[in-house]
């Protein structure tokens, strides 16, 4: 299955390649995958990326350009396939070996903190407040019942 | 070049307040605060940038580039941080100070908390004392804190151990879900609880309205002007009595003295960078128990070439704040129910007397939490961090975890201390402040006492599982820092007397938590009023 990007989104994700950009999309809906209620992209969580990747994340954008590079490069020499082209379960086994800093290639940032990070910047931009890009229309704080009343 | 009566430096808890006793007395006040004078607009509701989560940034909106610090970890390597990041120990610059956007528990210390040293004896190495002052030194001023500032709080069972002469302004906050649950645990081993005092108006007052209960409360700053600190009450007042001039954004660089080395105002940096050198007959540092500790030891001169009240070596010592060791709930039963401020249940069962370790705590249930940092902060250990399995965990028990936590009374340790960077320079030039030690080991002992009765109470409770994380030894000292121009009558000992001034200095006073000896179990902010109150009513009859 090959996930696709809106064209308005790939393109305030300009900074990251089209190839990364599709990378990061993968990662981010195994990182929160889709149930009854939406997953981390469909959430938001690349609008937010968007948005940091040039603002407070601007410092680690060549590692986050070098981690999903090398993610998907791990992919190929695993599986033999584009990671964004592999199954939910291929991608969650080999996310969990790369969680563990478990890698057969050769990568340019530290696997595990790559990937330790990508998993607190898709919560904060799927628990963080609408105003910051993701967390569209709230929709995670309808999920686990919080609401700004006053 | 301007003349004023008093000189206060920093807009917070303790300079707020003393500006508005002064101001009020006919004196005329300079309130010089490095801060911004924050509308609630301003402060705004981002969850990643505030003083609960300071994940990318403050709500009290530091310019991050301008006021480094250098903090020393325990491994002995310094690293310049800025005032988001770890080991900065920020507490939040703006008027009203870090009661613009505090959590607003209005505790009293207890008698034994201002001897210490008596009670329990010195732990080996650390520098725990006792209080030249007691409790009854300040009973009145709390009081008048409480009425001054506006707190509410169940009399009744304040008085059980407090004894007091005057009922709370204001009647207690509403017992939420969580508080309700706390309560029948407590009742079954037998606890006593209260309810948690917190300077919210639960009714109108001082002109302002009730709590409307927001989610937004801890961190933030409150929409219908219900939460009191100085900024609407002291400040106003002195701003209101037409004998105070407030300037925001000034940064004072020095304490001024003159030949013979008495104090005679200050140097100060406003916004627009020009430099103002304002002559006063008195002058207040209340800048928060860091920045109080830097003023004095940039203020060296001729006279005085450790700094001021540095002749034996104390300013910046003793830094303390509170260990909080949390323990995590999960309830078989919803206990959110989104009623703000979150806070309603006490017990201070625990704050002496504990066989084996010295002090302890109030422990209190919690504000409400963010659903960002309800994930970064409240999941249990085992929990995958990502996948479905976070997932499910967030949205089935969001509403059925709660925290107990409190904050651990310190055993100081004379080494955790600020002293000036020799190379740093903030902005402005001035050297920044250097922070490093750790508390005494006897405070780490004491903090896991505590989190066995925050275990033992959510079981009681009906937790199905309970988790927290042993804390290690570490430096406090954030929103609750104190501790750095300590009180005492011995001037090698200490750096203020009994009147909170600074020995050696007839005319300089601190009026912040640097002058606290120890650091309470509780939040300290009411006793740093209080003493506020005490310190600037001595100096208007000492006239």
């Amino acid at each position: 299955m090959e996930t696709s990007m809106p064209d308005e989104l790939a393109s305030r994700l300009t900074l990251l390649s089209e190839h990364q950009a599709t990378t990061l999309h993968a990662l981010v809906d195994r990182l929160i995958p889709p149930d009854d209620f939406p997953s981390g992209w469909d959430a938001g969580v690349g609008d937010y990326l968007a948005r940091q990747l040039v603002g407070d994340l601007r410092p680690l954008l060549d590692q986050y350009r070098a981690g999903l590079d090398a993610l998907d490069a791990e992919a190929q020499a695993v599986v033999g396939a584009r990671f964004a082209t592999l199954g939910a379960e291929a991608q969650d086994e080999l996310l969990g070996r790369i969680e563990a800093g478990d890698v057969v290639t050769v990568w340019l940032v530290d696997p595990a903190v790559f990937f330790r990070r990508a998993v607190e910047h898709a919560a904060e931009g799927y628990y963080g407040d609408p105003g910051n890009g993701g967390n569209s229309g709230a929709a995670s704080w309808r999920m686990i019942g919080f609401e700004v009343r006053g | 070049m301007s003349h004023y009566d008093a000189i206060v430096v920093g807009a917070g808890a303790g300079g707020g307040v003393a500006a508005g006793v002064l101001a009020e007395a006919g004196k005329r006040v300079l309130l010089l605060e490095r801060g911004r004078d924050l509308s609630f607009e301003q402060i705004e509701r981002d969850h990643l940038r505030n003083h609960r989560f300071a994940r990318y940034g403050h709500n009290s909106r530091p310019d991050l580039d301008s006021h480094p610090r250098v903090f020393v970890d325990p491994a002995g390597h310094a690293r310049v941080v800025r005032p988001h990041e770890d080991g900065y120990h920020y507490n939040a610059s703006a008027v009203g100070g870090g009661t613009r956007v505090y959590g607003a528990q209005a505790w009293r210390f207890l008698p034994d908390d201002f001897r210490m040293a008596s009670v329990y004896g010195v732990p080996k190495g650390s520098s725990l004392a006792d209080w030249p002052i007691d409790y009854a030194d300040l009973a009145s001023f709390y009081e008048r804190a409480e009425w001054e500032i506006g707190v509410a709080g169940d009399s009744q069972a304040s008085a059980r151990i407090w004894p007091r002469r005057r009922a709370f302004p204001m009647p207690p906050v509403a017992l939420n879900r969580q508080g309700a649950a706390l309560r029948r645990g407590a009742a079954a081993l037998g606890w006593d609880t209260l309810s948690v005092p917190l300077a919210i108006n639960t009714v109108s007052y001082n002109g302002r309205p009730a709590c409307i209960q927001c989610q937004h409360c801890v961190g933030f700053a409150c929409p219908s002007d219900s939460k009191n600190g100085t900024q609407n009450t002291l400040i106003a007042r002195a701003q209101a009595s037409g004998c105070c001039d407030l300037a925001a954004e000034a940064v004072v660089e020095r304490l001024d003295v003159d030949a013979a080395g008495r104090v005679v105002g200050v140097s100060y940096v406003d916004r627009q960078g020009l430099h103002h050198r304002p002559r006063a007959a008195v002058v207040v540092v209340a800048a928060g128990a860091i920045e109080t500790a830097r003023l004095l030891l940039n203020s060296a001169s001729e006279q005085h070439p450790r700094g001021l009240g540095n002749a034996h070596d104390q300013v910046g010592r003793h830094l303390q704040g509170h260990y909080y060791p949390g323990v995590y709930g999960l309830m078989p039963e919803p206990v959110y129910d989104g009623v703000g401020p979150g806070v309603s249940t006490a017990t201070v069962r625990f704050n002496h007397g504990n066989d084996g370790v010295v002090g302890g705590a109030m422990l209190a249930d919690e504000f409400i939490v963010l659903p960002a940092i309800f994930w970064a902060r409240s999941l249990p250990p085992d929990l995958p961090r990502w996948g479905l399995a976070n997932k499910r965990f967030m949205r089935e028990n969001y509403t059925r975890v709660m925290r107990v936590t409190g904050p651990v009374q310190e055993i100081p340790s004379p080494d955790a201390r600020v002293t000036v960077d020799p190379t740093v320079r903030d902005r402005w030039g001035l050297p920044v402040a250097r922070l490093a030690g750790t508390t005494h080991p006897e405070t780490v002992r004491t903090a896991a006492f505590m989190a066995e009765r925050s275990r033992e109470w959510l079981l009681a409770a009906g937790a199905e599982r309970v988790w927290g994380a042993q804390p290690g030894l570490y430096l406090s000292g954030g929103q609750h820092q104190a501790g750095t121009c300590r009180m005492g009558q011995d001037p090698r000992t200490s750096v203020v007397d009994p009147w909170c001034r600074v020995h050696g200095h007839d005319n300089l006073f601190v009026a912040d938590g640097a002058v606290h000896v120890t650091n309470g179990g509780f939040n300290p902010v009411l006793t740093i009023m209080a003493l506020a109150f005490r310190t600037a009513e001595h100096i208007v009859r000492s006239w």
